[in-house]
């Protein structure tokens, strides 16, 4: 069963073609991994499944609904989730707080039940100490509290994007068993990541964009051996 | 320490509220115009906290004027009433206009908003059947009676009126809207806030808001003029109070225009001629030193210091 469906999709950014042609399908309860080299797509791929950017042409369909058209603020109301490549934490607010944002407008929950969900939430993912200002978080705190804020708005489909750069390998595992435990909980999760090594640790299956467009999709151990994902990935580091 | 607190509130609010048992006519009059001037800082204040500066207080609170003396002076409504209905239209007229300029941002956002007072001016000027034109129109008699004391508890209870809005705004998911939006409006957006939405609604509250300080201020003086009802003053005294005082903050603006409406009449007192030149250097000068207004640099601080002791 697909929660996500993209159809055909393209996004150009003036003459700049970001995303040609672009279909892809979300299975209830997978961990799809999407890579690409540096400007593939990836991250724009995700902005107009969320909403930032409407596609110039093609379908999103969610949960079997059209929301190719909907504003970002309902996508994430119906359950698209998502953390942001550059975290863009709220300075005015502390980690509870900035995790409160999620359950209040995702879902539409009172003060007192966003506090009591947002708690939970920072609990199951071992974020401490939550009534501190953001100012002085460690990276892999900062990366958690993203993650907190997003499944804070009780989404269906969580979009993870680049979560692990940054993080030492400890931490990086850390974080990849969290992506496993939230899969756990019935959530289906797409993940772009650079380090090939998570991917094939972390993911079902793989989706490889190469300047805008899908050049091979599938399992970790097919696509890695796919010739012109080779030659994509040639001169950029592993 | 709460409790602390509230006995805090109870004697300021007792001290302002007897303020006219123990103060001059003068003082009375002094203490009004900057009840006035907190409210227009603090709705000021209210909408910058969803990172919209606007540039349109002086529209509004001319709208709000203009609306009091005309529903005043050919409805016969009691001049009470005339003042909500300043605020109501203020409130209409900035839902309707809100939906076009509330599209805009930053530098756009601002000038647009700044150049609504220019384009009612113009509105006003023509209307002359109905506003009096560039003379203006004149109320026979003033609010009250003229009695400088009720003007004053009626003015308070405005500036008390706006203080418990903007708290509500603090204390409310308004605050985590607002603040959000400020701070990154994709990201917000993303997370389920409706931008649009609580814009306008900031929008058009704090335009109420301007609207019957517009209506109050129309009421006492018994008259409106393109010029002095749509004066730009209304839009950078407010500013310039919430910037000293703080921005992001209900006490801010509440200690900038106390601090500044204070030093503006000092001067005024001191030296009738150069006073303005003194009272803009201040201004600069406190700006410069602290951006972030009194209180919040006072915040930072008291963080400093608990930072560092821990
Ligand atoms: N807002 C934008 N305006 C113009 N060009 C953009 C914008 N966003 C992305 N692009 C361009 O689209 C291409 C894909 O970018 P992106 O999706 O960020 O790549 P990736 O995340 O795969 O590294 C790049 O060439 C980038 O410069
Ligand atoms: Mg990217």
């Amino acid at each position: 069963m697909s929660v996500l469906r993209i159809e055909n999709l393209t996004r150009r950014f003036g003459g700049l073609v970001a995303l040609s042609g672009v279909n892809l399908e979300l299975r209830e309860n997978e961990i799809l991994g999407l890579i690409g080299p540096n400007g593939a797509g990836k991250t724009t791929l995700l902005n107009v499944i969320s909403g930032i950017y409407l596609p110039n042409s093609g379908r999103i369909i969610f949960d079997g609904k059209d929301v190719t058209e909907s504003p970002a603020h309902i996508r994430c109301r119906l359950g698209i989730g998502r953390t942001f490549q550059i975290i863009q934490p709220n300075q005015n607010l502390n980690v509870l707080e900035n995790v409160m944002v999620g359950s209040l407008f995702g879902q539409g929950a009172g003060l007192k039940e966003a506090r009591r969900k947002a708690q939970e939430i920072c609990q199951f993912l071992g974020l401490s100490r939550i009534e501190r200002d953001i100012t002085r978080l460690t990276v892999l705190e900062i990366k958690k509290m993203e993650m907190a804020h997003a499944l804070a708005t009780q989404p269906k489909v969580l979009l993870l994007d680049e979560i692990m750069t940054g993080l030492n390998i400890d931490e990086a595992r850390e974080v990849i068993e969290l992506v496993r435990k939230i899969r756990d909980q019935g959530m289906t999760i797409c993940v772009i990541e650079h380090m090939m090594r998570i991917i094939k640790e972390l993911t079902d299956r793989v989706l490889v964009l190469d300047r805008g467009e899908v050049i091979a999709e599938g399992l970790y151990e097919e696509v890695s051996n796919d010739p012109r994902v080779i030659s994509a990935y040639l001169g950029e580091e592993e | 320490m709460r409790n602390w607190r509230y006995i805090v509130y109870i004697v300021v609010i007792s001290l302002a509220i007897s303020f006219p048992f123990y103060a001059g006519v003068h003082p009375i009059h002094v203490a009004t115009t900057i009840l006035s001037l907190l409210a227009l800082a603090l709705s000021w204040d209210i909408l910058l906290r969803g990172g919209q500066l606007s540039l349109g207080v002086s529209a509004f609170f001319g709208i709000g004027s203009y609306t009091t003396v005309l529903t005043h002076l050919n409805w016969e409504v009691s001049p009470l009433l005339s003042i909500v209905l300043g605020g109501l239209a203020a409130g209409v007229v900035a839902l309707v206009i809100g939906l076009a300029v509330l599209r805009l941002r930053g530098l756009y956002f601002a000038i647009v908003t700044l150049a609504l007072t220019f384009i009612f001016i113009v509105i006003v000027r023509n209307l002359t059947d109905l506003t009096g034109g560039a003379i203006g129109k004149l109320i026979p008699s003033v609010i009250f009676g003229g009695d400088p004391a009720m003007i004053y508890w009626l003015t308070l209870a405005i500036a008390v009126a706006t203080i418990i809005t903007s708290e509500i705004f603090q204390k409310t998911r308004i605050h985590f809207a607002l603040t959000s939006i400020r701070n990154n409006e994709i990201a917000a957006k993303s997370s389920g806030i409706d931008i649009f939405k609580y814009l306008l609604f900031a929008f058009v509250v704090t335009a109420v808001i301007q609207g019957v300080v517009g209506g109050v201020h129309a009421q006492r003086f018994a008259f409106v003029s393109p010029e002095e009802s749509f004066s730009l003053t209304f839009t950078i005294l407010p500013l310039a109070m919430c910037l000293l005082g703080g921005s992001f903050s209900t006490l801010g603006s509440v200690i900038g225009a106390g601090g500044l409406g204070v030093l503006a009449e000092y001067l005024r007192l001191m030296m009738p001629r150069g006073h303005l030149a003194i009272y803009g250097l201040v201004m600069v000068m406190a700006i410069l030193l602290m951006p972030k207004g009194i209180v919040g640099t006072i915040r930072e601080q008291l963080v400093r210091r608990k930072t560092a002791s821990s």
